[in-house]
């Protein structure tokens, strides 16, 4: 479902050029559940954020479902984000000042569902992690495992096709860490391609398939036959 | 719309916003009365005296000393002035209309009901003061020569046939028409007896922020008290090389007298509102600074919640809005803060000017005021804040994954 030849990302900053991605070939099916690991700075949220559609390569092509997307516009590129793809971020980027609600509401909106396909959407993400009761609760109040259960539920609202997560657990402790795996694990299994860039070797080593990055480049890409469930 | 949204997202974070809300709410406040006083100050600025204003000067001339004649100096002054080149007419007055002096009485359709008394100016002229001045006579007739009296300070007044103008005619008798009031008699405060022998269109009292701008009434008669305004309507073309000759040919007539305020009626007008230009200016140039401080307030609050919502609306682009969403999310932001600061702008607008209603010469507040105003502060509103919105909509929505 995303096909990925010779992409390239250079950023110009004044008369620097930085090179964050070199000839990226990379194939992902239907179903997958991909890691990403590599040391800091060697392009790992630069490809989520070239898969997601936030960033435009500077070299190379991209198929997402078959379609050439190296080269749309700004209003149909949001348009596939919304979606298609879903987002988990480290810092979770929740709204400070909307509460549970109207937090997993905001991509709804944009894709203009009608108010009450919106609440169904709603009420069935934030029970699938468990913050349904919370609804009216603003995302300060609540811990940061919760918050990032908040965030999927963001996610998943949608019904994407496709996960991206820039290290999810990276700002939680591993207990709750543990929580939000085995609840992407379960995503997952309904059916939903994951990608997810992670720090952390064990749930590197228990992927299905690992991709290691150095330096912009693909270094490895490990696929295993045994997924276990962190 | 997200209007829901953006809403209770403004309610929980409302200091900014509120201060915002609370400077549009004193900018309507005063810009509206500010605009509604420049505007009133203006209608009595441009509001017609009547006259034949381009043509017309003035000259005061005050007698003194043993040998100063009243009579024989005000006749031959008249006859002199009518006779020289270039003058069409000249009348002698006890006062200049919009000079901002002269006098006033109060006037009944029933004797010694002073509760009942209509205010006007008098002015007191002779034959010629209709043709001088270019009034228009709607009805009766002017007064004929051998009528004008004269009177000495001091002495009673005696009943007398009197030239009112259309406003006071209808201000005495509110259920007649004008035209109609030919003959009828009414009184002053000292209840002498005046019958209305004519009616001119308008006539403007001395006075031009008087609530009886437009009652007149003429009597005629020519006071003797040495003090005499000469008026002098010259042909078209004539009057700014006739002004200095007015004064040279009557200070050649006599030396018992001096001689002021020899200028053109336009010089009057331009003396008597020197104040309410003055206001005025003032006036605008608080209503510029006021506009253009909520204005930058406006732009300042955007700026700086923008720039603290960095990761929000990259986070938000990487949700699926577009552009355009991102724009109309704070174009519709500044909406519900700019109506809140009008609503509460109008009942504050309207408090003010009951205020300055009640305690200086003020008439309310027409309606329409106050939705103008507030329409000029929402649009001021959206116009200060499209350009930081612009800007937050053109973010690229990798910013919510970079920790910028
Ligand atoms: N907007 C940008 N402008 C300039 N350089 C950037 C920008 N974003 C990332 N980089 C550079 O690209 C490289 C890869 O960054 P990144 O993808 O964030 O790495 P990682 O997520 O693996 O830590 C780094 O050298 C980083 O400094
Ligand atoms: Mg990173």
């Amino acid at each position: 479902m995303l096909q990925m030849t010779n992409i390239g990302k250079t950023f110009l900053t004044g008369q620097v050029q930085t090179k964050a991605l070199d000839q990226i070939n990379l194939e992902v099916d239907e179903g997958e559940f991909v890691t990403i690991t590599g040391p800091s700075g060697c392009g790992k949220t630069t490809f989520l954020n070239i898969a997601g559609l936030l960033e435009n390569a500077t070299a190379g092509q991209y198929l997402l479902d078959g379609e050439d997307v190296s080269r749309l516009g700004d209003r149909q590129r949001a348009k596939l984000r919304n979606q298609k793809i879903g987002f988990i971020f480290q810092s979770f980027n929740l709204m400070p000042d909307l509460n549970l609600f109207d937090n997993v509401d905001v991509p709804l909106r944009y894709r203009g569902l009608g108010r009450g396909e919106r609440h169904q959407r709603i009420e069935e993400a934030l029970t699938n992690v468990g913050l349904w009761s919370r609804r009216k609760h603003l995302p300060a109040q609540l811990s940061g495992g919760q918050q990032q259960r908040v965030a999927i539920a963001r996610a998943l609202a949608g019904s994407p096709r496709f996960l991206l997560a820039d290290e999810p657990t990276g700002n939680l402790d591993s207990k709750t860490a543990a929580g939000v795996m085995s609840l992407l694990h379960e995503i997952n299994a309904k059916g939903t391609t994951i990608i997810m860039v992670t720090h952390d070797p064990v749930l590197a080593q228990n992927s299905r398939r690992n991709i290691d990055i150095l330096d912009g480049q693909i270094r490895d890409d490990a696929r295993r036959n045994t997924a276990a469930v962190a | 719309m997200e209007f829901g949204p953006i809403l209770r997202s403004l309610l929980r974070n409302k200091t900014g916003a509120l201060l915002i809300a609370l400077q549009i709410m004193v900018t309507l406040t005063v810009i509206v009365n500010a605009i509604y006083i420049i505007q009133e100050r203006s209608q009595h600025m441009t509001k017609p005296s009547g006259l034949d204003e381009a043509n017309i000067t003035h000259i005061l001339s005050i007698g003194y000393g043993e040998s100063f004649n009243a009579e024989a100096t005000t006749d031959n002054d008249l006859r002199v002035l009518r006779g020289m080149t270039g003058v069409a007419d000249a009348t002698v007055i006890n006062a200049i209309p919009v000079s901002s002096s002269g006098s006033s009485n109060g006037y009944m359709v029933e004797p010694g009901r002073l509760e009942l008394a209509v205010m006007a100016a008098q002015y007191r002229s002779d034959d010629h003061a209709i043709s001088t001045m270019g009034l228009e006579l709607i009805a009766g007739e002017n007064f004929s020569p051998n009528e004008i009296v004269r009177h000495e300070p001091g002495t009673a007044r005696t009943d007398t046939s009197v030239i009112v103008t259309r406003a006071m005619a209808e201000a005495l008798y509110p259920d007649d028409a004008a035209e109609t009031t030919i003959g009828r008699i009414f009184y002053a405060a000292d209840d002498t007896a005046l019958q209305i022998k004519g009616i001119v269109e308008r006539l403007q009292v001395p006075w031009p922020s008087a609530d009886f701008a437009e009652n007149s009434v003429i009597y005629p008669e020519i006071e003797l008290d040495g003090g005499n305004y000469y008026l002098v309507r010259h042909e078209p073309g004539y009057r700014d090389e006739n002004l200095p000759r007015v004064e040279e040919t009557l200070a050649a007539q006599n030396d018992t007298r001096v001689l002021r305020e020899n200028q053109t009626f336009e010089q009057t007008r331009t003396i008597t509102f020197i104040p309410d230009n003055a206001m005025t200016s003032i006036l605008s140039i608080v209503v510029s600074i006021l506009m253009f401080i909520t204005g930058l307030g406006i732009v300042g609050l955007a700026v700086f919640t923008i720039n603290r919502r960095r990761r929000q609306i990259g986070t938000r682009r990487a949700l699926g809005a577009g552009h355009i969403q991102i724009l109309r999310y704070f174009l519709v932001e500044n909406f519900v803060i700019s109506t809140v600061g009008v609503i509460f702008g109008a009942i504050m607008t309207v408090a003010l000017n009951m205020f300055l209603v009640n305690n200086f010469d003020l008439a309310p507040l027409q309606w329409y005021f106050v939705p103008a105003g507030m329409a000029v502060l929402l649009v001021l509103g959206q116009l200060a804040v499209v350009g930081p919105a612009w800007r937050a909509s053109r973010m690229s929505p990798a910013t919510a994954t970079r920790n910028i």
